[in-house]
């Protein structure tokens, strides 16, 4: 299509020009390549975040792409637009990573460009109608136009004149009549003139959306007076349009036709038009110089990962093991050579390195387990041999891509280990030219979803911000097209007419925003590496929380071939390090948890008995039931456990059939003895990938790696087909009957997409163990651990719950022993609490308060504690001072927290109303007031347990239950551990705290709620079916404490759950109970 | 450079105005009637194009999509035009509302 008159859009905004353009740069690369071009630039605003996915789209339909940025130039409202050279993207990126790292606004000035000039002086400038230039050009002063352009004629490769018309009425922007008079100035001063139309739209009926998105940047509501937009001609136009613009503007300016304007154009984008290889890097890995890991070639590399590898096997292996682990590591190491991976290797391996040295727990998470590669450089603690893993499936010749390693590391000290990173391959002076940094952080692209892009169009359209609110609010997470749809599904929105023209106007247009990007912001955990050159691959600028960032998403990064590492924040890991800080602190015991045995028989005890709250991985409901059927006994149960626990398998049943053969309901179903030692460790249940990779490469001899690139074929309906037509042929030559290729192929099929990584599983249940362990062996400090560190699903209140089931007392905050987290006391049979959970406390009064411990008295802590007023009375209401001032003991004469309150008043009454105390002119000042009983009652219990909620969000002193005992007791409710005493099959009262209320996806599409209740001896699981939601959803999501009904299902030797058949609120009941029993007790009087 | 429009109905297109007969065999007017008068366009002075105000006209009933889910944004050409029936030339602006295609005639204010 008019291939006859190709045309190179030199200007062109995508939706990466945030809330500026309207298009996708794929629609747009698409378009042009319909239209024929030969090239087509994305120049989008600012930055260049759409660059690596925009030229992908371009090798895709065959067409160059081509790369710049528009950017403002000396002032905000003046704009330019910069484009790369052929063999020269990188100036480009450095220049913009210069203007990135000078100022927020990305104004490009004088100033950066002399520093910079470089970069600079290989790039392409043109000056458009929003230029300086321009403005100087329109009011006819054409000599300021022309010093201008002479002031930076030096500084760039070449400078030209961008004309455009988008027919605008007048003589303005955008108009022919300034096009034309551009192409007059540049005519008469021999300065190269191009053609380009400004696009921001792919077509003319985008301009509602450009309109909503200008006034959502501007944030404004939409009106004449703040819409820049005249008319819809900024959208990409055919060739033959732009030859009749050209046409139309060289005519105004005097010229026969366009012809010299086209041809111009086209030398432009010939000069810039870039190679998706040579000159962006796609498909090229880019990891560290040899030298940054100390070696100063590639054999010495070779030479120091071997070394490296060999020294760590023989660490952890003896024996026939270490014979076995040597041939492996050789395997390992061939293939690593093959493809010059060393660096990536080794450039982990020294970030886990950095890590472990300032003290903080690293864990690989993901394939990367599977290599022994990995567990000898210290990357990854997992053994791969003893369960079965595979390098392949994390690393292997056919895979034309980098490996992909993730470490958990301590989510409390995670940004420590980027500080580090940057201090090792990083560069902080982005003042001159030359940066060294081979680092930065990676970023993320927000894109409008029905959220976001309702509340945009609905605050341009000037929708009453209530309503706005209304909706957005009641949306769940879903892609803004299908806002429509979830509107009908909304009850909560069932007043409001969604019929008026304006909501239905709203709801199209933010259908259009669906997926545009909105905003950059850092990814939470990648980081991306590479070698000096970095910045030639990509261009950086700052994350709003001061880490240098490349503009590429984590796809862009890895498209570009960096080394991408993802480090991420795991609080469980911050509590297991509390926790063996805390057994250190206490004991003086060193425990290395990293080399405890993985067999530890009162460790499975715990596991089994599905006590497992707060232990990683296997703590919610759903676990614990799963736990409770499946008795884990190894870790490699542990293994197939987290495996089976994720919706595909739930999905596909998988797990009925495993655990009816492992409880000895079924037999194994054995296909073929080959398969025997490959099945058995999952009752003939195909769970893992490395399964299939075997299962491929036994049937068919195929090796490990061609049969882990099978298995990923199967993930599509036409890889199957293909792997399907081989798979036959293959395993039948290798002499396997029909019979058993046909059973073995169903399997496959069947499976093969729900199978999980079992590398990725074993890193996972690694700390499952260990946490298990903790709690096992060392309750006290494991629980101190999470409670400090809150890494779980649950309230801490269950979590002391938990404790005081565990044997471990609760003490109560004292303003002189407790500490910013939870502190082991009484050797590991106490937790003290934290003054950090006082409601309302800041940091700096902890650290304060702890600094001044200890205190003599109430005065003395209000005189040098530098904690306020309200936090003081706070720690009085919940006993802080309880101990100080010897209340329980009663050696003070019946004085009690009421008197301790009153004195707080007397003394700040001394002060004057003075807030904070100045400690010292305090005490050379007056005595404090004696602090006297006053006779006032003190506070009764249940005012107490009410204190500890509201300031500590927690029940401390008793469980919030017992208030009920009486009542529970009487109608006949059941504790959570006489559960199993019940028969299967009979109907229960049950009773207590919500602890979560989940309603997750189900194998039948139907919605399930699970409830789970703390009765302060353990926890309840109810399950509501769709059957009895109806009478009491509402109850469920509303109410804190319950009183419930349930029919006992017994699922396993420990497993037990309940099929609820109601639900009310625990208080309401009690009332009735008690007015009964009032009621009742007059009657009979 | 251009005078401005001679009114509101310059720039907006009004409901109540009939719709001209202009030929444009080829997309670019080349005749007209105005005032039961054929006028033949000897130079087109000026062409542009506008639309926005889309959002106005949300609240006008139920019809601000089209059947492709357009929104009316009022996108209208605009040439002005050089013309005479014998022998005197006067300016006129033609307008086609590129939604409904039909088309306006004005006289613009001074002759050129």
């Amino acid at each position: 299509m008019n291939s006859a008159k190709p045309f190179t859009h030199l200007r062109v905004a995508s939706g990466f020009s945030f809330k500026y353009g309207t298009a996708h740069t794929y629609q747009l690369v698409e378009r042009a390549a319909e239209f024929g071009a030969r090239s087509i630039a994305l120049t989008d605003r600012d930055g260049m975040a759409g660059a690596v996915s925009f030229v992908e789209s371009c090798e895709a339909n065959g067409i160059a792409p081509i790369l710049g940025v528009n950017l403002s130039f000396v002032q905000k409202k003046y704009r330019v637009t910069l484009l790369a050279q052929r063999g020269h993207l990188g100036s480009l990126y450095r220049l913009l990573t210069a203007i990135n790292m000078d100022n927020d606004e990305n104004i490009l000035t004088h100033n950066l460009l002399e520093r910079f000039s470089e970069y600079s002086k290989n790039v392409l400038l043109l000056h458009g109608p929003e230029s300086q230039l321009a403005f100087a050009v329109s009011s006819r002063q054409t000599s300021k136009a022309l010093s201008i352009f002479n002031s930076t004629r030096e500084l760039f490769a070449t400078q030209g004149i961008e004309c455009v018309s988008h027919q605008i009425r007048g003589d303005g922007p955008y108009s022919t009549p300034l096009a034309a008079k551009l192409l007059g100035f540049a005519q008469d001063n021999s300065i190269p003139a191009v053609l380009s139309n400004a696009v921001r739209m792919l077509d003319r009926s985008d301009g509602p959306v450009a309109d909503v998105l200008d006034a959502a940047r501007a944030l404004v509501p939409l009106s004449a007076r703040h819409i820049e937009r005249k008319n819809s001609e900024a959208y990409l136009k055919s060739g033959a349009q732009m030859y009749a613009i050209a046409d139309e503007i060289s005519r105004m300016a005097g010229s026969r036709d366009g012809q010299l304007l086209i041809k111009n154009t086209n030398e432009w984008a010939e000069r810039s038009a870039l190679s998706p290889r040579a000159d962006v890097g796609l498909g090229q890995i880019h990891l560290p110089e040899p030298s940054v890991v100390g070696a100063g070639n590639r054999s010495e590399l070779e030479a120091q990962l071997r070394q490296r590898c060999v020294a760590g096997v023989a660490s952890r292996y003896a024996g026939s093991q270490l014979v076995k682990a040597n041939e492996r590591l050789e395997e390992e190491l061939s293939t690593v050579r093959t493809l010059g991976y060393e660096t990536y290797f080794l450039t982990v391996a020294d970030i886990t390195d950095i890590a472990r040295a300032k003290g903080i727990r690293v864990a690989a998470r993901g394939s990367g387990a599977g290599s022994l590669i990995c567990h000898a450089l210290g990357i990854s603690g997992v053994e791969p041999m003893t369960h079965g893993l595979l390098m392949e499936r994390f690393c292997s010749p056919l895979r034309g891509e980098l490996p992909d390693i993730d470490i958990d590391v301590e989510s409390a000290r995670r940004l420590e280990i980027y500080d580090a990173v940057f201090e090792r391959y990083g560069d902080s002076n982005w003042s001159a030219p030359g940066n060294k940094s081979r680092c930065a952080t990676v970023s993320m692209v927000e894109t409008y979803r029905a959220r976001h892009a309702i509340r945009d169009v609905g605050a341009a359209l000037g929708i009453a911000p209530m309503e706005i609110d209304l909706i957005a609010k009641s949306m769940p997470h879903i892609r803004s097209k299908n806002i429509a749809k979830a509107l009908e599904n909304l009850p909560e929105l069932k007043n409001l007419n969604l019929n008026t023209p304006i909501l239905k106007a709203a709801i199209e247009l933010a259908g259009r925003l669906d997926g545009l990007p909105r905003h950059l912001a850092m990814h939470p955990c990648a980081i991306a590496l590479s070698d000096i050159g970095l910045q030639d691959l990509a261009p950086i600028a700052r994350s709003s929380s001061g880490y240098p960032m490349v503009q590429f998403d984590k796809d862009g990064v890895e498209s570009i071939g960096l080394l991408k590492l993802d480090v991420l924040g795991v609080r469980m890991q911050s509590s297991i390090s509390y926790a063996i800080s805390e057994i250190k602190r206490t004991t003086g015991a060193e425990l290395d948890i990293d080399t405890i045995p993985l067999n530890d028989a009162p460790t499975f005890d715990l596991i089994k008995s599905t006590r497992t709250l707060g232990i990683f991985q296997i703590e919610s409901p759903g676990q614990r039931e799963l736990v409770g059927k499946l008795a884990p006994e190894t870790f490699n149960d542990l293994i197939i456990d987290i495996s089976l626990f994720r919706p595909g398998p739930v999905k596909a049943d998988m797990i009925t059939p495993f655990l009816e053969t492992r409880q000895g309901f079924r037999t194994r179903p054995i296909i073929h003895s080959d398969l025997e030692s490959i099945l058995k460790e999952t009752e003939g249940v195909v769970v893992f990938h490395e399964q299939v990779i075997r299962i491929i490469a036994t049937l068919t001899g195929a090796t490990l790696a061609q049969a882990d690139e099978r298995r990923r074929e199967l993930g599509s309906a036409d890889g199957q087909q293909r792997v399907c037509d081989w798979f036959y042929p293959s395993a039948l030559a290798k002499g396997y009957t029909h019979k058993v290729v046909t059973e073995v192929w169903d399997i496959l099929r069947a499976f093969a997409s729900f199978g999980f990584c079992k590398a990725h599983a074993a890193a996972f249940a690694l700390p499952t163990y260990q946490s298990a362990w903790l709690k096992t062996h060392h309750a006290a400090a494991f629980i101190a651990g999470i409670l400090t560190h809150d890494p779980g699903m649950y309230p801490k209140r269950l979590i002391l719950s938990e404790a005081k089931q565990m044997g471990v007392a609760i003490a109560p905050i004292d303003v002189n022993l407790s500490s910013a987290s939870y502190r082991v006391e009484d050797n590991g049979g106490a937790i003290r609490i934290s003054l950090s959970d006082v409601s309302g406390i800041s940091a700096e009064e902890v650290s304060t308060i702890i600094s001044g411990q200890p205190y003599i008295d109430l005065a003395d802590f209000v005189y040098r504690s530098g904690a306020d007023r309200p936090t003081t009375e706070a720690l009085i209401m919940v006993g802080g001072f309880d101990q100080l001032h010897k209340l329980e003991s009663g050696e003070t004469s019946g004085i009690n927290r009421r008197d301790l309150l009153l004195h707080l008043q007397d003394l700040y009454r001394l002060n004057g109303a003075k807030n904070s105390i100045n400690q010292s002119q305090m005490n050379l000042g007056f005595e404090p007031p004696p602090l006297e009983a006053s006779g006032l009652p003190n506070l009764t219990s249940s005012e107490i347990v009410k204190n500890e909620v509201d300031i500590l969000g927690m029940d401390i002193s008793s469980h919030l239950m017992e208030f009920y005992g009486e009542f529970l007791n009487a109608i006949g409710a059941v504790r959570s551990s006489d559960l199993l005493k019940h028969r299967s099959g009979s109907s229960v009262l049950v009773a207590g705290v919500k602890v979560a209320l989940q309603t997750p996806p189900i194998r039948s599409g139907k919605r399930v709620m699970f409830l789970t209740l703390d009765d302060g001896f353990g926890c309840n699981d109810l399950t509501f079916f769709e059957s009895v939601q109806g009478d009491y959803a509402e109850v469920l999501r509303n109410s804190w404490l319950f009183l419930a009904r349930g029919e006992i299902r017994r699922t396993g030797p420990r497993g037990i759950s309940l099929r609820a058949t109601g639900a009310w609120e625990l208080a309401e009941s009690y009332e009735k109970w008690r007015n009964l029993t009032v009621y009742g007790a007059a009657a009979s009087e | 450079m251009f005078e401005q429009p001679l009114s509101n109905q310059a720039s907006q297109p009004s409901a109540l105005t009939a719709a001209a007969q202009v030929s444009a065999p080829e997309g670019e007017p080349i005749e007209f009637i105005y005032k039961g008068r054929k006028f033949h366009i000897h130079a087109i002075v000026s062409r542009w194009r506008e639309s926005g105000g889309w959002w106005n006209r949300i609240n006008d009933g139920n019809n601000h999509l089209n059947e492709v889910n357009i929104f009316d944004d009022g996108a209208r050409a605009i040439w002005r035009v050089e013309a005479a029936p014998e022998g005197a030339l006067n300016t006129f602006e033609i307008e086609l509302d590129e939604i409904t295609k039909t088309w306006q005639i004005r006289p613009t204010s001074r002759p050129l």
